[in-house]
């Protein structure tokens, strides 16, 4: 089990050094998620995996590497497919756990 | 017009409460179903969804405990029954199409643009001729001939161009008026003399052709022989062996007066407008119009203003009707006195187009003399021009 968890960290270790090295986006190879603010009233996210928790204060999503909090009043999914979903209303926060 | 496609796909937007309800959206999404406006209040989410995925939701609402009602039917889809279901309605939608497609068959407007010598009657006099009329079908016109039978008929037009914009035949043509005007001048032949034509001296005199029997100086009287075209051939002797008849050509400029009179009286009438007016509405054809409703002109004086129009479905297409409306102006016929401030405007005006008209025909005005006065009930403007000009009419020889 160790040996395997040393493994997958030695791989990210590469993973990562190819990216920084040959200056290739990151969220293409590390699944990084991509989050677009348009001011505080809009945000456009791509590579995510789904939604765990949706209310009219906060929405939290999990995103390949990490979850993704919006935090904010009246916000709403104005459209949500596989690919992309885009968030509006009033985001306060945008926070990385 | 991603909202277009929606609509032409058709879309209900549903409520969606249970166990899960965020797996049910995550779900969607790994089955690419597209969601839109997802909203939450209290526990229960409502979205929009395409409505062929709907169809898919089973499965996934079987799998996370939720439970979906649609609330709303949105799109094409849904509103093509309900129109099936309105038979009126449709029936009158497609006896509107059937008239639009038939009224299109025929000519509802003819307009006629670039005639300035010809006048706008005589061209649908002539087109009316050719059985070419306001409510003819369009099969029947045959533009080509139409515009072969427009230039042979008027020899004034140069160009014509005919086409139909939709029910609209729009004739546009161009005009000679050089050709027009050509007056035919008699080519006298047998020789011409040059008269006079007014009173005056001679100031100048050029002869190109014929023999001078006046000299600069002298001076004339109308009806004077100014230049002969009976060309002497004399003898050794000096006795006239014959007569060579020429056409006489000469520049003679004479200085003589012409008189200015222009009047104007006192008094005029002017329509004053009492401001009191009646509308009557209308609607017909070409051929006749009727009143809607019937109003009583008792105004003793008033005029008429008339307007009219012409309905069109599309900016070429034209309804064989008109609509308008007659509007009937009360006026008082007021009597009114010119000052002597306004006479003299009036009459210099006209003075001013003496001069003009003079100036155009090429008279050199030496000298003015005009005065403003007035007689027996009306301003007059009276006086006395000096000018040189061209002088000389040309009339035939008498021959011996």
């Amino acid at each position: 089990m160790k040996k395997n968890h040393v493994k997958s960290n030695l791989k990210k270790a590469g993973k990562e050094l190819l990216v920084e090295s040959l200056k290739l986006p990151g969220d293409v190879l590390m699944g990084d998620s991509i989050v677009t603010l348009t001011g505080n009233k809009e945000a456009w996210i791509e590579n995510y995996r789904g939604i765990i928790e949706y209310t009219d204060s906060v929405i939290l999503l999990q995103g390949k590497t990490c979850q993704i909090c919006f935090e904010g009043t009246g916000l709403s999914i104005n459209y949500y497919t596989n690919e992309d979903m885009k968030i509006g209303g009033l985001i306060k926060s945008v926070t990385y756990h | 017009m991603i909202a277009f496609f929606r609509y032409l796909k058709g879309y209900v937007r549903i409520k969606v409460w249970g166990f899960s309800p965020e797996r049910f959206m995550n779900l969607c999404s790994n089955k690419n179903i597209l969601l839109w406006d997802i909203k939450k209040e209290d526990d229960v989410y409502f979205m929009c969804i395409i409505l062929k995925d709907f169809f898919k939701l089973r499965p996934i609402v079987k799998k996370t405990k939720t439970k979906v009602a649609v609330l709303e039917r949105c799109g094409l889809p849904f509103f093509v029954p309900k129109l099936f279901a309105r038979k009126v309605f449709l029936l009158g939608l497609l006896a509107a199409l059937g008239f639009w497609v038939i009224s299109s068959l025929f000519v509802w407007e003819i307009s006629i643009e670039g005639n300035f010598y010809i006048t706008e009657d005589k061209i649908k006099s002539f087109l009316e001729e050719k059985s070419i009329y306001v409510g003819m079908s369009k099969s029947n016109l045959d533009i080509e001939t139409l515009e072969k039978e427009l230039r042979r008929n008027f020899d004034i037009i140069t160009w014509t161009s005919a086409k139909l914009e939709g029910t609209k035949l729009k004739i546009v043509l161009k005009e000679n008026p050089v050709s027009h005007n050509i007056v035919k001048v008699e080519d006298f032949e047998d020789g011409s003399d040059l008269i006079s034509d007014v009173e005056g001296k001679i100031v100048s005199m050029i002869v190109r052709s014929g023999v001078p029997k006046v000299s600069i100086g002298q001076q004339i009287h109308k009806g004077d022989l100014l230049i002969e075209g009976k060309i002497p051939i004399y003898n050794e002797d000096a006795t006239v062996r014959k007569y060579r008849y020429s056409r006489s050509d000469a520049d003679i400029y004479a200085k003589y007066t012409v008189n200015v009179r222009e009047t104007l009286p006192f008094a005029y009438i002017k329509k004053e407008y009492t401001g009191r007016e009646k509308k009557q509405y209308y609607v017909g054809t070409a051929e006749k119009i009727w009143d809607l409703g019937k109003i009583k002109i008792t105004y003793p004086y008033y005029d008429t203003l008339t307007t009219q129009s012409k309905p069109k479905l599309l900016p070429d297409l034209y309804l064989p009707l008109i609509y308008g409306s007659f509007t009937y102006r009360e006026y008082l016929n007021v009597e009114h006195q010119y000052s002597l401030k306004e006479a003299e405007i009036i009459l210099n005006e006209k003075y001013a187009k003496i001069l003009s008209d003079l100036e155009e025909k090429g008279v050199q005005i030496i000298e003015k003399d005009v005065r403003i006065d007035t007689e027996s009930g009306k301003w007059i403007l009276e006086g006395v021009l000096t000018v040189v000009s061209k002088i000389g009419i040309e009339e035939e020889t008498v021959h011996e």
